[in-house]
């Protein structure tokens, strides 16, 4: 494909694990890939690859028709000449500049007033690093970073440098500033919320390998294995064993208790039920009344963990089970250690994942 | 008191000094972010100075510079003239014996450069050339001219290299610290009392310089019993 980057490279440091990264990303369509995983996954150097602050060992990464990287024709193109946008961590704004003097440090054309007025900044252009706050100093990186008219943004952590106030705040700014600028971007994080938040698509590293891409619905409703469902934070993953396959519902047994599930392709006698806490629903009192959800369990309460608005609510039904209510639900039903209760779970929300 | 020989020694300082930091930030650079294993060796070469006996480097440059050397023979064939005993022969010496002096503030202060800032510089497409002058020079200016000044005063109170490789001509080579000796010599002990206080003096404000410039921030004590 001419109008993409393709990124298929190797690279290990001593002493760390393989990086092993191939991805796929369309340059036209101006949409925005989170790369997901947990810290240490390997997330910041497939970025750093991609900007050419690191070699791979061995592959290839094309930008459209240009070569970036190739191992086996000796072609590295040094970082100057891939013009992407790259956010570091902290930013990286150079102290001893003003806004103004970082937007224009590497400015192509004469676009820095108009990025200046566009990210809130003209007022503080004649203000130096230091007086200004996390926010506002990711706007600079922003606008340096478009200055230098680049063809893609890799931004690494965007949100991590600021405090939990600001980045609630800054990550809806960041989501429409992303959606403003018509520009392809690879934003690496490891916060679930962030990623929901920022992605249009999502590629989920564990490990150092790429382990599933996809539109981000689709990745977050359908891991493809247990360690990328628990990557994606899914609460309940248990091992379960397939009973029987009849008319695109599963049943499955995990220690005693069957569920139905929906069939899922390629799913072998061994599995993982895989079930997301906000799609259990408990019940107090037996109804009686009839129900569409296929799956009805008794259970003793283990624990109430209060978060927020929110409680977490951990179940024994056999196997744990662990279910997210509003705290004025956990009042009106009077949840309690130890209490008998209910829990709902639909078919369609137990997902089936093959194992080993 | 000689004013000869102090004009001389603070020309040779100045020289010294812009010529070091011609060649010393260059090389700092190299010495700094260079990937190659084996600079370590080139860094204990340019530290040699700081242990070695002036005597011993003097001995050195002598040999090297000598009209029978090549450097020597290179330098007649361009210039017709020699130089040992003479003022570029001395300022050539100053800048070995003083190159560490320069050299090593210059690296640490590139070093503490965040490598973030650098590499953010690539990604904008301004070039490692450019890199240097626009990022990492302005960043270490403090470390700059803790170098310059430190060359200056350590080429300004030199005195084996000098005696080695330049002698003792009056206006040519006789710099303020030999004039001190010879006055000893000559037992004209009040004017080596006049040439030292005012060496003294120098040599104070150009470090009280250094370090005043080096601590940004004057971290004060509280007084006691409060």
């Amino acid at each position: 494909m001419d109008n993409e980057l393709n990124v298929d490279v190797r690279k290990r440091h001593p002493g760390g694990p393989e990086i092993a990264a191939a991805l796929r990303l369309p340059l036209g369509a101006h949409a925005v890939t989170v790369l997901f995983g947990p810290s240490g996954a390997g997330k910041t150097t497939v970025l750093r690859l991609i900007a050419g602050l690191d070699m791979p060992d061995t592959g290839s990464i094309r930008c459209g028709n240009e070569v970036w990287f190739d191992a086996a024709r000796g072609t590295r193109l040094t970082p100057q000449n891939r013009r992407v946008g790259y956010l570091s961590q902290d930013y990286a704004i150079f102290p001893h500049l003003t806004v103004r003097g970082n937007v224009a440090y590497g400015a192509r054309g004469g676009a820095v007033q108009d990025l200046l007025a566009r990210f809130d900044l003209a007022e503080l252009a004649e203000r130096h690093p230091r007086q200004l706050s996390g926010g506002q100093l990711q706007r600079v990186a922003l606008a340096r970073a478009l200055a230098a008219q680049p063809r893609l943004l890799l931004l690494d952590e965007p949100l991590s440098a600021l405090d939990a106030p600001t980045r609630l705040r800054m990550r809806a700014d960041l989501r429409q500033l992303l959606d403003g600028v018509q520009m392809p971007a690879i934003v690496v994080t490891h916060d679930r919320t962030e990623a929901l938040a920022l992605a249009d698509s999502v590629a989920v590293m564990i490990d150092g390998r790429l382990r599933q891409a996809g539109a981000v619905e689709s990745v977050f409703d359908c891991p493809a294995d247990a360690d990328v469902a628990a990557a994606l934070g899914v609460e309940t993953i248990c091992p379960a064993r397939l009973v029987s396959m009849n008319a695109g519902l599963v049943t499955v047994e995990i220690a005693g208790v069957r569920l139905e599930a929906v069939a899922t392709a390629g799913a072998s006698a061994d599995v993982f039920a895989c079930i997301r806490a906000e799609s259990v629903t408990i019940e107090r009192n037996p109804s009686g009344n009839p129900t569409s959800a296929r799956n009805r369990l008794p259970a003793r309460i283990v624990s109430v963990i209060p978060e927020g608005p929110l409680a977490r609510v951990t179940l024994d039904c056999g196997f744990r089970l662990t279910a997210i209510v509003t705290r004025q639900s956990e009042e009106e039903m009077r949840l309690r250690e130890g209490e008998q209760v209910t829990a709902v779970v639909k078919a369609t929300s137990i997902r089936i994942v093959p194992r080993g | 008191m000689e004013w000869q020989a102090l004009w001389l020694s603070l020309r040779l300082s100045l020289w010294t000094t812009l010529i070091l930091l011609a060649i010393g930030l260059p090389a700092a650079h190299w010495l700094t972010f260079s990937p190659r294993r084996w600079k370590f060796l080139v860094e204990a070469v340019v530290a040699l100075p700081l242990v070695l006996p002036p005597t011993v480097l003097g001995f050195y440059i002598l040999l090297a510079i000598g009209p029978h050397s090549p450097a020597g023979r290179l330098y007649a064939a361009l210039t017709g003239g020699m130089l040992p005993f003479s003022f570029q022969g001395l300022l050539l010496a100053s800048v070995l014996y003083s190159l560490p002096f320069a050299v090593q503030p210059f690296t640490s202060g590139f070093a503490a450069v965040d490598r973030k800032l650098i590499e953010a510089s690539w990604c904008l497409g301004v070039s490692s050339a450019a890199t240097f002058f626009r990022v990492i020079v302005p960043l270490s200016i403090p470390s700059i001219v803790t170098g310059m000044i430190l060359s200056f005063a350590h080429t300004l109170g030199e005195f084996g290299v000098v005696l080695m490789v330049g002698g003792n001509l009056a206006g040519i080579t006789r710099t303020v610290s030999i004039s001190i000796y010879d006055d000893v010599q000559a037992l004209n002990y009040g004017a080596a009392m006049h040439t030292s206080l005012l060496l003294l003096g120098i040599s104070f404000l150009v470090l009280a310089a250094t370090y005043g410039l080096r601590r940004r921030v004057w971290a004060v004590w509280p007084p006691y019993g409060q």
